[in-house]
């Protein structure tokens, strides 16, 4: 059974942007990001930008793991 | 046998799940239930979109200020300290959630859920602009002229237009909607500001425009486990079989038991009406959102016909099957009683809650000192933070060492409502009362106008090497 290519994406894209926006919240309840950038190179980000990266950041790492559940799922050619 | 059992099932789910999309074009529906949810979209909205421009004590109402990490509800603030709050009610919406849908099915799809609402309001757009449903089927199916895009034009402007408001109202939650406002007038809007303007905006036009059932029937997972909180006793939305069927078209005030018919006209108004395309009268299904349209357009059409209303209604599984319905079941009763307690729960340690946090930060470079009187001394920053709405003045001492005396570079400690006073403090100690080269103490503040506002922080006390045991 071929799953159409653009419930494929949704099914990647989906979950990851829900755990992205738990993980933010989360995330950044406890770590303030000005304390955590000032040590850095991006010491000049300022929290809304450090929210946004973050938060973009937390939906590719999470679209990346949903990807790939996606690739293992689909069956082997046995070669 | 199981490969078989399971093989035979998947194949009827998946080619239904994984069907090409069928465009919905759901019918305009009048009636009780259409009255009290464009009453829930209108309270929702108003809300949504009213409270952002409240104010309150000179700020505005309801701000979750991201930029100063503060979170404002009326006459309360919370710092990401109160992160437990949050956690608190966002178990009772869980809980309650578990409650209503036990209780009376998908209430919360039906009347309150975003998607829901947005949609109703994306589709009352729809169909003042290109018709009721039989004209938007038409328009679809025109082929491309000048009148088709002037009307599809304005439609997709006006959806564009209400998406890009709802964007700045939701951005207008996180900063102060007033200046927001003028930054948009003025063009002068942050790039993040913008950014998450364009961002909900967007998710807006696109999931209430474009994807509007398929979010609820791929996307939502409350759908999914629908299944899991419902029992027989549930209220449901259900076509009743044994009163409708078999179902048939006939002459209106034909007899038509003598024709072996079931009050169900086969007239598909039920199907045309829903939302997400179903037929309710193939059962329980888990596309079903709850929204009732069915249920208004069937009574409609049973009172054309002269028919008891009710044919499809708000019922539960056992009554359909002719039994008993127990509302008031352990499930409900479990469920109210956790949702209850957290309740109260939340609401108390809200009131509670002590607006004074207290941290305590070692000095780094000098683990201690010695003065010239030969005492002790360890140096320490307090940070205080006053969570309360007015300016505050504290006391502040140490305990834990005979004799412990606690200098300050100040008098009174006074800290401004909402802000964090950071305090360098020495605290010093003859050697003779040190047992240990670190001594636990503890550092407590207490507000001078009222004894219930304190807080306590524990630290270390260190000493010279000689005093190991």
């Amino acid at each position: 059974m071929e799953i159409p290519t653009s419930q494929r994406i949704i099914a990647i894209l989906w979950p990851s942007f829900l755990t992205a926006c738990f993980a933010t919240v989360l995330f950044f309840a406890v770590f303030d990001p000005l304390e955590l950038l000032s040590a850095t190179a991006f010491g000049d980000t300022s929290r809304l930008g450090a929210y946004t990266i973050g938060f973009f950041l937390f939906w590719v790492l999470a679209a990346v793991s949903s990807a790939l559940t996606c690739y293992f799922l689909r069956p082997t050619a046995g070669r | 046998m199981n490969d078989q059992l399971s093989s035979s099932s998947l194949g009827d789910i998946e080619p239904e799940l994984y069907a090409k999309r069928q465009k919905v074009y759901p019918r305009e529906v009048h009636g009780v239930f259409a009255f009290l949810r464009t009453t829930a979209v209108m309270v929702l909205l108003g809300i949504f979109y009213g409270v952002p421009w409240l104010r309150w004590d000179g700020r505005q109402a309801m701000l979750f200020d991201l930029p100063t990490r503060k979170f404002y509800v009326f006459g309360l603030s919370f710092w990401p300290q109160d992160f437990f709050y949050l956690t608190g009610l966002l178990i009772v919406a869980a809980l309650s959630l578990f409650f209503f849908t036990a209780l009376a099915g998908r209430l919360w799809c039906g009347y309150a859920c975003p998607q829901t609402v947005w949609t109703e309001v994306f589709l009352w757009i729809e169909r003042k602009i290109e018709g009721d449903r039989p004209r938007q089927i038409k328009l679809d199916k025109s082929p491309l002229s000048t009148q088709k895009i002037l009307i599809k034009g304005s439609k997709h402007t006006i959806w564009i237009m209400f998406s890009l408001w709802t964007g700045f109202t939701f951005v207008g939650y996180f900063t102060p909607i007033l200046e927001l406002g003028h930054k948009v007038l003025t063009l002068a809007t942050g790039p993040w500001e913008t950014f998450w303007i364009l961002f909900y905006g967007f998710a807006t036009y696109g999931n209430a425009g474009w994807l509007r059932e398929q979010v609820c029937i791929y996307m939502c997972p409350y759908a999914r486990f629908q299944s899991a909180m419902f029992d027989k006793d549930t209220m449901t939305v259900s076509y009743d079989p044994s009163r409708g069927e078999p179902r048939g078209s006939r002459k209106r005030g034909s007899d038509y038991r003598a024709l072996g018919l079931g009050d169900c006209i086969d007239c598909n108004i039920c199907v045309q009406v829903c939302p997400t395309g179903i037929d309710i009268r193939n059962g329980l299904q888990y596309q079903c959102i709850g929204c009732a349209s069915c249920i208004d357009a069937c009574d409609d059409v049973m009172n054309k016909m002269n028919y008891p209303k009710g044919l499809i209604r708000y019922t539960t599984e056992h009554t359909i099957e002719g039994k008993p319905t127990r509302v008031l079941r352990p499930r409900v009763l479990i469920y109210a009683v956790l949702l209850a307690g957290t309740f109260i729960g939340v609401l108390y340690g809200i009131a509670h809650r002590i607006p004074v946090a207290l941290d305590v930060i070692r000095d780094r470079n000098s683990l201690f000192r010695e003065t010239n009187l030969g005492l002790i001394e360890n140096v320490y920053t307090l940070k205080i933070l006053n969570k309360d709405n007015s300016t505050t003045s504290y006391k502040l001492w140490a305990t834990g060492i005979a004799g412990l005396q606690l200098l300050l570079d100040q008098e009174i400690i006074e800290v401004s409502s909402g802000q964090v006073s950071e305090i360098p403090t020495r605290l010093q100690a003859d050697p003779v009362d040190l047992q240990h080269r670190s001594t636990d103490i503890e550092f407590h503040i207490q507000s001078l106008d009222d004894e219930t506002i304190s807080a306590t922080e524990k630290a270390r006390f260190l000493g010279p090497l000689g005093l190991s045991k």
